[in-house]
């Protein structure tokens, strides 16, 4: 493939991902299906039953049941554009069905980790029964969410040998999963500002640039509370990790300033990236691999970690409780953990692996394939230790937490 | 004898029996996905509880007064835009729809096929282009501003009046064929004779035409109305925080804070609102083929 097109087919993956993500996933027939069957499901007499105990956060795992045989087959919920998928073929998929003998049925079915949870975990687990999915892909602190509630299998170390060799050290023992326990990383990158160079007419390094009434009416904001919060926090020099109530108070306080100056144009979801891709923002909290992508096509736009810092995140690979083929949903953690597998799965995706050696495999595969040298070489998929420094993970809540802050941010988004 | 007087007998109930069974395929499906839900939504609303200790039944009446003073902004403004919409697309859809069935002539066909071709187009398809149409540099805005004729940081995106044209432009259709249908069947006659009796062509149409089409205004208000109220697309696509609708809240309670009680009460306060509004719009507009 020349390079040129190699590009194009980013670029096009780039605009196929800001519309599938959030847009067409929650707004179409299955959002909308969603909301009903949600509605109907709830209605149907989920009365509370308390399923699972709940564990308190860095509680140590429990010893994990016996596996059962191998089913031949493992359901796989995943985010959009987040494994080789196109146009139904995917060499991953085909390489894991002859390696393992498993049928997958993978799905682009996650499009929000709070929906994921509402539509597809929640009703089905609290009514005592199994989920759709043996495999699920959530962000670090929706892991952790799940891990409070108990509703994930703890995983069993002794049959992921891939994940023992593969897993960086950089990855290990995280916040929100101690020990891994219940969760591996599957993916990783971080929330800064994107900008568009041109219209803010100098380069952007910091926070208090998004508070700036000089770009009244051309700054975004995320619609997601704990990124929007510890931007908030950051900006007051606190640390996110730490927060107590009184600084959400405080940062709402600030950011409710900040909107009410009109200085937001508006809190997005992942449908920010048309908005700064269009030139209607000038600047807007942003996810690295996103505006990565759009760089390509538009090289006005760039992407910074703020001085004061920026948020940095994980999505990973979890089973949730009662999962059906719980076996076979570990051979395919072991299987993308294999450096290969990992490789290939990167050189698509264009977001940072957990995977040790992956880095060094992209660059020697852009000796051959120069169209890889941005993926291979990038800060923003690879952050070095300097950025990593400036970054801060979210603060551990607990449910009630969590409810408090809500309280606090939906009258503001939702003024 | 006897005999022919039961055949009859039984005939006649098997013929006043049939329209209930023709009924029944329709008032199945209302009850299944209408009615249950409905009352099912009802109980949810007076549950208490939290994700972690899972929601009970404790007839918590509190949860409606509670949503109502948290939500009131945003319910006033649903309504508000409801009425606004349901307005322009009234101004907008009349002239149109009287055109086409009095002008129309051999082209009445391709101009109503015309008036409904959006609906080709998935809703959501057509809301998330006007977000194109719109855009601060875009086809539109840039021209003018290009021209000089806009101020450089003027934009209709994230505003109010994105979201109202939006709505107007996605609902117009609802409003433009109940008043073609109204319009449609009204005796010409009618209006000869008026212009007989020396009235004049604009009190011919004050005194005929308009009061002639008023079940086509009423359906059509209702049609636009009632889904522009809860509508919620549109204010997410094209809207900002000040443009907030209930149907929003709603989305937003359920999906990603999961209080169940909380958005099935407002739900319920909407609809309330909705019925009342409706009440009193037929027993204002008092037309006779809706309200007996």
């Amino acid at each position: 493939m020349s390079e040129p097109d190699r590009y194009q087919r980013a670029v096009q993956r780039a605009l196929r991902r800001r519309m599938s993500r959030r847009d067409l996933l929650r707004y179409t027939g299955r959002g909308v299906g969603a909301f009903g069957a949600g509605a109907l499901l709830a209605a149907c007499g989920v009365e509370g039953q308390d399923t699972a105990p709940r564990r308190s956060p860095g509680a140590a795992s429990p010893s994990p049941s016996p596996l059962p045989p191998k089913a031949g087959v493992v359901n796989v919920a995943n985010w959009p554009l987040y494994i080789d998928l196109e146009d139904g073929q995917s060499a991953t998929l085909d390489k894991f069905k002859q390696a393992t003998g498993i049928d997958i049925n993978y799905k682009e079915d996650i499009g929000d980790n709070d929906e994921f949870f509402g539509t597809d975990l929640q009703q089905q687990i609290q009514a005592g029964q199994a989920t759709e999915w043996d495999i699920i892909v959530m962000t670090d602190w929706m892991i952790d969410k799940l891990i409070q509630l108990g509703w994930l299998e703890p995983l069993h170390h002794d049959v992921l040998p891939n994940v023992t060799a593969n897993l960086d050290a950089k990855f290990n023992d995280p916040w929100y999963d101690p020990g891994n326990g219940f969760s591996v990383p599957y993916a990783a990158g971080i929330t800064g500002i994107g900008y568009n160079k041109k219209l803010t007419g100098r380069p952007i390094t910091s926070i208090a640039d998004l508070f700036d009434t000089e770009f009244a009416g051309q700054v975004g904001m995320f619609s997601e509370m704990r990124d929007t919060y510890n931007f908030a926090l950051l900006l007051m020099g606190k640390d996110p990790t730490t927060a107590t109530l009184a600084d959400i108070e405080a940062a709402t306080e600030t950011l409710r300033q900040q909107r009410d100056d009109g200085i937001v144009r508006a809190y997005y979801g992942n449908d920010y990236t048309d908005q700064l891709a269009g030139g209607n923002l000038a600047l807007t909290m942003a996810w690295s691999g996103d505006v990565n992508y759009l760089a390509l096509d538009n090289p006005d736009l760039a992407f910074v970690v703020p001085d004061e810092g920026g948020n940095r995140w994980t999505d990973n690979l979890a089973i949730p409780l009662r999962a059906e083929h719980p076996t076979d949903a570990h051979a395919w953690i072991d299987f993308v953990y294999d450096v290969e597998v990992a490789t290939g799965i990167t050189e698509w995706v264009w977001y940072e692996s957990p995977v040790a050696g992956v880095q060094q495999q992209i660059q020697e595969d852009a000796q051959e394939d120069p169209s890889l040298e941005p993926v291979a070489e990038s800060d923003l998929v690879w952050p070095t230790p300097e950025i990593l420094e400036k970054t801060h993970s979210y603060k551990r809540l607990s449910l009630e937490e969590e409810e408090a802050w809500h309280e606090l941010f939906d009258p503001l988004i939702q003024g | 004898m006897s005999d022919i007087v039961a055949e009859r007998r039984a005939a006649l109930t098997r013929r006043s029996l049939a329209p209930y069974f023709l009924l029944l395929p329709g008032l199945t499906w209302l009850g299944v996905f209408y009615v249950w839900p409905t009352i099912q939504m009802f109980f949810i609303s007076l549950q208490e509880g939290s994700l972690a200790t899972g929601y009970h039944l404790t007839w918590h009446w509190q949860t409606y007064g509670d949503v109502f003073t948290k939500y009131d902004t945003q319910l006033l403004r649903s309504v508000t835009y409801g009425l606004i919409v349901t307005g322009a697309c009234l101004l907008i859809g009349y002239p149109l729809a009287y055109f086409i069935a009095v002008r129309g002539g051999r082209w009445k066909n391709a101009l109503l096929f015309m008036v409904i071709l959006p609906f080709f187009v998935s809703y959501v398809i057509r809301t998330l282009s006007w977000k194109f149409v719109l855009a601060d540099q875009g086809m539109f805005l840039g021209a003018l501003k290009n021209a000089g004729l806009l101020p450089d940081d003027f934009r209709l995106l994230a505003t109010p009046i994105a979201v109202l044209s939006g709505l107007t432009y996605s609902f117009l259709p609802f409003m433009a064929l109940p008043l073609y249908a109204s319009l449609e069947k009204l005796d010409r006659s009618l209006l000869e004779a008026a212009g007989d009796l020396y009235a004049s062509r604009r009190k011919a149409f004050l005194k005929v035409t308009l009061p002639l089409s008023l079940p086509g205004v009423f359906a059509g208000s209702l049609l636009t109305f009632i889904p522009v109220v809860g509508d919620f697309i549109n204010a997410q696509l094209l809207g900002s925080t000040n443009t907030t609708m209930i149907g929003n809240v709603i989305q937003r309670r359920m999906l990603v804070n999961n209080d169940y009680p909380e958005g099935a009460a407002i739900s319920f306060i909407l609809m309330l609102a909705i019925l009342i509004g409706v009440l009193v719009y037929a027993r204002l507009l008092g037309t006779e083929e809706l309200t007996g």
